[in-house]
C-alpha cells in the first residue's frame, strides 16, 4: 500500500469497526485522507482507494507507546499509542487542593509528548493515538480539543472515535453527525495553516536527558509539568546534544543523575561562560565547580558564577518532577517569558518561530468548557507579548480568517484583548 | 521574640498601645482604654503620578515618616492574595484585588526619601516558596520599579524559613484569642518599622480585608499551613491556611498549640481572631489601606466581583482606627457586630483587635485628616448589588 500522497499531508482516522464502504461518503468534504484499519478484512480498501484516500494497516505503523517506539526506523512516521486523553481534570495535587483562594486546574496535554517525539525523529511525522476515554460522555467541544491540543505542537491525532460516537454517526443520528461536522471543520482549519507545522518550538530553557531508563519517568514530568506552568522550552535528546547549538536559550536544564559526557561538560560549559544558566542536578553538579557562591533567591539551590553566566543546582537531589519545573522557572526568572498571559490557568500556550525568522507564532489551547473567571465578561483573555514584534493577527475557529489584533495601552505597558474563542486561538506576530 | 520594653517611639505611635496592653491588664480593660491615632484620608484619582504627592501629604499630616523611619529597617506586608495571573475582566490586578504596584512604589520611594535604610517588601504567597519577585513578575509587575525606588529594597517571601535561620516568635498581648503566640518568618522580627498596606475590600470568611487583616498572611504555612510539619516546621509550605480556617490540625510541634482546641471549628470565629491577635502581637506601625480603586464582594477575583473606584488613600499609626475609616468608605459600620453587614457570618476582627487594646474602632473617638469619609464613599454592597452592564 505505497502512499500517494506525502506523508506530511496525511490526517489519519481510525475506521471504526462496523462502518461499511457506504459510510466513506461521511468523509467527503473532510481534511481525512488516511483511513488506519485494525483488520485487513474490513472491506474498505478500494472504495477507499477510488475515493482518493490512503489505506493503512494499524500494524503497518508499529504503533508503540511513547518507551517503546522505535525512533531510528526507516519509516516517515511515529506513531506513539497510550498517549493520555487531553483534557482538564480536577486538581489532585497537594494536601489540600479544595480549600484556599488560589489554585489550577489540572491538565492533561499531548504536547510534551509531541516535542519529545519531534526531538527524538526531527526529520518524521507524529501521530499520536490518544483514545476517547470510554467512561466519560464526550461532546464535540472534547473531540476538537483532542485536534487542536495534537495540531498545536505540529503533531497529528489518529483520530478515533468513541464506540457510541461511532455508531451515532453511521446510523445517521443528528448530533452525532453534527459532532462529526465539527471536527471536520476543526480539522480544516489546521489545514488552512499547515505551513505552521514546521515552525519551530521556542522558549527559554532546554531539557536536556536521555528521556528513558531510570531517567524516563522523571524527566518526562519535567517535560510535562514544564509545559503545564507555560515554562517554554526546546527538547533536546542527550544523545544529540552535543550537535544542538544551545542557540535562543537563556537556560539549560540538566535532568539526568549522570555526570554529562566531557563532550558535553565542554559544551554546556561554554555555554555558561556565554552567559547562560545551566540547571544541574546534585550528581551532576561536580562537573561545572564555577568560580564563586552567588546569592539564591530560590530555595534549596546553590548558585555559582561561571563565566558570564551561572550554574545552579539542588542542595538535595532532585525526587519531584513538579519542584524541578517550579523551580527551573525561578532560577531561569519568569521575566524572560516570551509571553506574559493572564486569565490563562486553563489555556496551554504554545510559542513557535518561522524557521526564517520572519514570524513567530503563539498559540493558545482551551482546556475549559463553558465561561469561566474573568467576572461578567466571561472567557476574557489579555497578554503581553514580552519581544519586539510587529503586527499581530488572530485566528480563531469562530472567525475563520485571521484579522488584525490592535495594542491596548495599559498603563506603561502594551497588552493585547483576546476575543472570546472556545478551543483554540493562535497569534500570529510578524517580526 | 518577646518584647519586654516598649520604645519612646511605640509608644507615641500608638501600636505600642498594644504591647503596653500586654503589660497592664486584661482583654476588657484594654477595650476600654483602647487608644486612638489620627487617620489621614486622601483623594487620589488614578494610579499616575499624583500617587506619591497625595501619599506625601497624608505623612505630612500624620506628622512625617521621617520620625517614625529615618535611620530604620522597615518591613512592608503588601497584600497580594489570589492567584497573580488571574483579572477581573481585562483589569490589572492591582486596579482589584492587590495593592497597587503605584502606591507600593511610592510608599517605598517616600520612605527611602525619609532616611529608612532598609526596606524589606514582604508577602507570603499562598502555597509558594517562589521568590516574592517571581510572584510579581508573574502578574506583569516589574519588581526593579520597587528595588530602584529607594536605596536598599529587598523581597522576602514570608511563607517559610527564607533567609532567617529561625522562626521568631511573637506572644499575644493577653494571651491572645485563638493561640497564645505565633511564630513568623524572621523579616517580622528583624526590622524597627512594621507597615502593613491593605487593600480596600470586603472579605468572604472575615467580612472585610484591609490592613489588620493583610497580616493574616504573615503566618506560615510550614508552620500553620495543610502541609506544615507535624513534628517541626516544614522546609516548603506545601498547601493554605486551612488549619486557621478551620482547626482541622494543630501548628508544628515546635510551636505553641492553639488555646482552646474546643472552640469552634469554623472561619468566621477563627479567622477574625486570628487577625485581631497577629496584629497585638506584631504591632503596625503604619497602617495603609489603598483605595483608589478596588473590587467589591470577596478578597479574590471570581465571577461576582464588580469593580469600583473610591479614589481614597487611607493611613495612620493605627491600624484598628485606619481600618475603621476603610470599612465606613465601604458603607460599613465599624461597629457592627456579627450578624450584620459585613460581618454577617463572622466575628468583628476590629472588635476583637479593640479588645487587645490595639485601637479603637469608634469613628467617633478617630481623628480624621484631610478628605471627609462622606466624600468618598462607595456602598460596596449597593454596587454589588446592581445589575451587571452589559
Amino acid at each position: 500500500m505505497a502512499s500517494e500522497i506525502a506523508p506530511n499531508r496525511l490526517v489519519p482516522f481510525r475506521w471504526p469497526a462496523g462502518w461499511t464502504p457506504d459510510h466513506l461518503k461521511l468523509l467527503a468534504g473532510s481534511p481525512i485522507n488516511c483511513l488506519l484499519i485494525n483488520d485487513p478484512g474490513q472491506s474498505i480498501d478500494a472504495a477507499a482507494r477510488a475515493a482518493g484516500l490512503e489505506v493503512r494497516e494499524w500494524s503497518s505503523l508499529s504503533p508503540a507507546p511513547l518507551a517503546k517506539v522505535r525512533w531510528d526506523g526507516s519509516a516517515p512516521i511515529v506513531a506513539v499509542t497510550e498517549v493520555a486523553w487531553p483534557q482538564i481534570k480536577p486538581m489532585e495535587r497537594g494536601a489540600n487542593a479544595e480549600a484556599g483562594p488560589t489554585g489550577v486546574p489540572w491538565i492533561d496535554s499531548t504536547s510534551w509528548v509531541a516535542r519529545l517525539a519531534a526531538s527524538r525523529a526531527p526529520s518524521k511525522q507524529v501521530w499520536l493515538g490518544c483514545d476517547p476515554p470510554g467512561d466519560q460522555v464526550l461532546t464535540a467541544r472534547a473531540y476538537r480539543l483532542a485536534i487542536a491540543d495534537c495540531a498545536a505542537t505540529g503533531a497529528r491525532w489518529m483520530i478515533s472515535l468513541d464506540p457510541k460516537l461511532a455508531a451515532g454517526i453511521a446510523a445517521g443520528n443528528a448530533e452525532a453527525l453534527a459532532t462529526w461536522q465539527q471536527m471536520s471543520d476543526t480539522l480544516a482549519f489546521f489545514e488552512k495553516r499547515a505551513a505552521w507545522r514546521s515552525y519551530r518550538q521556542r522558549g527559554p530553557l532546554g531539557v536536556i536527558s536521555t528521556f528513558a531508563g531510570d531517567n524516563e519517568f522523571m524527566s518526562t514530568e519535567v517535560l510535562n509539568l514544564a509545559a503545564r506552568r507555560n515554562l517554554l522550552y526546546r527538547v533536546i535528546d542527550r544523545s544529540v546534544a552535543g550537535s544542538d547549538d544551545l542557540g535562543g536559550l537563556r537556560a539549560v536544564l540538566w535532568v539526568d543523575p549522570e555526570k554529562p559526557s566531557a563532550t558535553l561538560t565542554t559544551k554546556l560549559s561554554a555555554f555558561a561562560r556565554g552567559g547562560g544558566l545551566l540547571i544541574v542536578s546534585r550528581a551532576a553538579a561536580a562537573a561545572f565547580p564555577g568560580e564563586r557562591n552567588l546569592d539564591c533567591a530560590v530555595a534549596g539551590y546553590d548558585l555559582r558564577a561561571f563565566g558570564k553566566g551561572g550554574v545552579a543546582s539542588p542542595q538535595r537531589d532532585w525526587d519531584d518532577p513538579y519542584f524541578v519545573a517550579l523551580d527551573s522557572h525561578n532560577l531561569i526568572s519568569r521575566r524572560y517569558d516570551p509571553v506574559r498571559v493572564f486569565n490563562g490557568s486553563s489555556l496551554w500556550v504554545h510559542y513557535s518561530a518561522d524557521p526564517r525568522g520572519t514570524a513567530s507564532l503563539i498559540q493558545f489551547v482551551e482546556f475549559a468548557g463553558g465561561r469561566r473567571g474573568g467576572g461578567v465578561s466571561g472567557s476574557v483573555v489579555s497578554l503581553r507579548i514580552q519581544y519586539p514584534h510587529g503586527a499581530v493577527q488572530i485566528h480563531t475557529m469562530e472567525s475563520g480568517t485571521a484579522r488584525p489584533l490592535e495594542p491596548v495601552r495599559v498603563g506603561k505597558d502594551v497588552e493585547y484583548h483576546l476575543p472570546s474563542f472556545s478551543v483554540y486561538a493562535a497569534l500570529e506576530v510578524t517580526a | 521574640m518577646t518584647k519586654t520594653s516598649i520604645s519612646r517611639r511605640e509608644l507615641l505611635a500608638g501600636a505600642g498601645w498594644a504591647a503596653a496592653g500586654a503589660v497592664l491588664g486584661s482583654p476588657s480593660r484594654a477595650r476600654a482604654e483602647a487608644p486612638t491615632a489620627p487617620v489621614a484620608l486622601g483623594r487620589c484619582d488614578s494610579y499616575g503620578s499624583e500617587v506619591v504627592p497625595a501619599l506625601n501629604k497624608m505623612f505630612d499630616q500624620l506628622g512625617g515618616l521621617g520620625r517614625l523611619v529615618k535611620g530604620k529597617t522597615v518591613a512592608i506586608k503588601i497584600n497580594l492574595t489570589g492567584n497573580p495571573d488571574d483579572r477581573l475582566g481585562y483589569l490589572p490586578i492591582g486596579q482589584t484585588a492587590w495593592v497597587h504596584p503605584a502606591v507600593i512604589g511610592a510608599t517605598v520611594h517616600l520612605l527611602g526619601q525619609a532616611g529608612a535604610t532598609r526596606i524589606r517588601l514582604l508577602e507570603s504567597p499562598w502555597k509558594s516558596a517562589e521568590p516574592l519577585e517571581e510572584y510579581m513578575i508573574l502578574a506583569g509587575w516589574d519588581p526593579r520599579e520597587f528595588s530602584t525606588a529607594a536605596p536598599r529594597v529587598e523581597f522576602e517571601n514570608t511563607n517559610f524559613l527564607g533567609r532567617g535561620k529561625e522562626y521568631a516568635r511573637f506572644p499575644v498581648p493577653h494571651g491572645g484569642h485563638l493561640f497564645p503566640a505565633y511564630d513568623l518568618n524572621h523579616s517580622y522580627r528583624d526590622c524597627d518599622v512594621f507597615v502593613s498596606i491593605g487593600k480596600l475590600k470586603e472579605h468572604l470568611t472575615a467580612g472585610v480585608t484591609m490592613s489588620a487583616k493583610n497580616c493574616f498572611g504573615i503566618t506560615p504555612c510550614t508552620i500553620y499551613g495543610d502541609g506544615a510539619g507535624v513534628d517541626e516546621p516544614g522546609l516548603l509550605p506545601l498547601g493554605g491556611r486551612m488549619p486557621i480556617h478551620s482547626g482541622n490540625r494543630q501548628p508544628s510541634k515546635t510551636s505553641l498549640p492553639e488555646k482552646d482546641p474546643k472552640s469552634p471549628r469554623e472561619g468566621g470565629y477563627r479567622v477574625p481572631r486570628a487577625v485581631a491577635d497577629l496584629v497585638a502581637a506584631r504591632p503596625i506601625h503604619l497602617a495603609m489601606i489603598d483605595g483608589i480603586e478596588s473590587m467589591t464582594h470577596a478578597e479574590t477575583i471570581g465571577p461576582r466581583n464588580k469593580h469600583v473606584t473610591p479614589h481614597a488613600l487611607v493611613a495612620g499609626l493605627n491600624a484598628v482606627c485606619v481600618d475603621a475609616v476603610g470599612a465606613a468608605l465601604m458603607g460599613f459600620d465599624a461597629m457592627a457586630d456579627r450578624g450584620k453587614a459585613p460581618f454577617e457570618t463572622c466575628d468583628n476582627t476590629l472588635r476583637l483587635a479593640e479588645e487587645l487594646g490595639v485601637g479603637t474602632r469608634d469613628l467617633k473617638r478617630i481623628e480624621v485628616i484631610g478628605e471627609k469619609i462622606s466624600s468618598l464613599v462607595v456602598d460596596y454592597r449597593k454596587v454589588g448589588a446592581a445589575p451587571a452592564k452589559a
